[in-house]
């Protein structure tokens, strides 16, 4: 139906000011398969009068066009040798400091329908069940926040119901039979011991982070790939100052702070990349 | 488990859906016209999660099938998608006021149509 240049642009333009997604060139198709619905049902003839009515209405349309450009694409335990380490090395370390601090903070920055940090959460009981409760401190003295700037997607992450489909991707039998209730045919729920231990909140990226943190492990995986290298640069600025001296940074499997910032040094977990904010950074 | 309705009068068109539904997880129930559609509709309301919808078929249109699905209070509240060669913006909107979630234009790749059905059932797309 060929969206024009300048319909495309104004979109485009918009949405990079109120997310920092960048929509790149040649990416027509995704304004148009996304936003037409939208754009029809707010009574508009084409995308520049949806655009006027973004810019003179900061209502829920704005929100509404946000989040039906972000990509959520997400899964189980998504890459493994991440989460090797993760249940290996990281939670055992995080444990440890559970026993000597009062709470361990954990923080998925871009948490989509909350795999992410369920997954981080089912880990983290697991670890406590394997060492048979003995010396491993409560759960209750981790904390997980879990924010996203979409709201549809909280809305699925903090109900922690799933179809067989979004089940089928990643997530372990074992895990499946322990970690989550039947409800229906084809629903499963996460555990109430889990869901408790995240907290869900709507956040953008873009913004503040004073009053976040301070961390000990912070999860900001595969999101800063749809921004500009100014806006990487000035998220990752906001993350190392977010994390506590030992505090570790996780990203993407393909993603590098290199170039963006020089506060952070590689440290090998496992077979996995993590960062942490370099002595006297 | 969850089932997808193709409506469409292509034979071809039917079973590419069906694999792209099976690939999801989906089973995919089938009918190659408007009549037959509502009927299968009517029998597996409470199964079916999006209707994929052709625009131009013998007999009833895509467009005629929406409006009468969506004046039946049984089953309108089961989302339609359109899939349709017809991707002018005229088109789509006038799918979109008669109450259709989404629409996918032909032809389509496979991956265009397994992410437009996440989108359709609101499951996010890829
Ligand atoms: C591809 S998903 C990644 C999910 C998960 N971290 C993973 O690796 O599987 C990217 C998420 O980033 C979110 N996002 C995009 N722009 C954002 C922003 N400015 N602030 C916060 N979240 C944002 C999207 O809504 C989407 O859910």
């Amino acid at each position: 139906m060929a969206i024009s240049r300048e319909e495309f642009d104004l979109i485009r333009s918009f949405v990079h000011e109120h997310s920092g997604i960048q929509i790149g060139e040649g990416k027509e198709y995704l304004v148009e398969n996304r936003l037409t619905v939208l754009m029809v049902q707010n009574g508009c003839k084409d995308f520049i009068e949806l655009h006027k009515k973004l810019v003179a209405d900061a209502g829920p349309l704005r929100a509404k066009v946000v989040d039906a450009m972000t990509t959520n694409e997400t899964l189980w335990f998504r890459d493994a040798s991440f989460f090797s380490a993760v249940s290996d090395f990281i939670v055992p370390q995080l444990m440890e400091k559970a026993a000597r601090q009062p709470q361990v903070r954990i923080w998925s920055a871009a948490c989509s329908t909350g795999q992410e940090p369920y997954s981080i959460a089912m880990l983290l009981d697991h670890a406590r069940r394997k060492s048979r409760g003995q010396q491993a401190p409560p759960l209750e003295k981790f904390q997980i926040l879990a924010t996203d700037i979409s709201p549809s997607v909280l809305v699925i992450a903090a109900a922690g119901r799933y179809n067989q489909l979004a089940i089928s991707r990643g997530m372990r039998e074992a895990f499946l039979e322990r970690y989550f209730n039947k409800t229906g045919t084809m629903a499963y729920e996460v555990d109430p011991a889990i869901r408790k231990l995240v907290t869900f909140q709507q956040f953008n990226l873009k913004n503040s982070f004073d009053g976040l943190g301070p961390f000990d492990l912070i999860l900001c995986r595969n999101v800063l790939i749809y921004f500009s290298n100014e806006l990487k640069a000035e998220i990752y600025r906001k993350l190392h100052a977010r994390l506590t001296p030992d505090g570790l940074l996780a990203i993407g499997a393909s993603e590098s702070p290199r170039g963006y910032t020089s506060n952070f040094e590689q440290v090998m977990v496992g077979g996995a990349a993590l960062f942490r904010p370099k002595k006297g950074s | 488990m969850i089932k997808l309705l193709t409506i469409d009068d292509s034979r071809t068109i039917r079973r590419v859906i069906s694999g792209i539904g099976a690939m999801l997880g989906f089973e995919v129930l089938e009918a190659e016209n408007g009549a037959e559609g509502l009927a299968v509709l009517g029998e597996h309301v409470h199964e079916i999660g999006l209707v994929l919808l052709d625009w131009n078929m013998p007999g009833m249109n895509g467009l005629e099938v929406l409006k009468s699905a969506k004046a039946n209070p049984r089953i309108r509240h089961i989302p339609v998608m359109m899939v349709t060669t017809e991707g002018e913006r005229d088109y789509i909107i006038q799918a979109i006021q008669a109450g259709a979630v989404h629409y996918q234009t032909k032809p389509f790749s496979q991956e265009e149509m397994a992410t437009r059905i996440l989108e359709a059932m609101g499951m996010g797309g890829a």
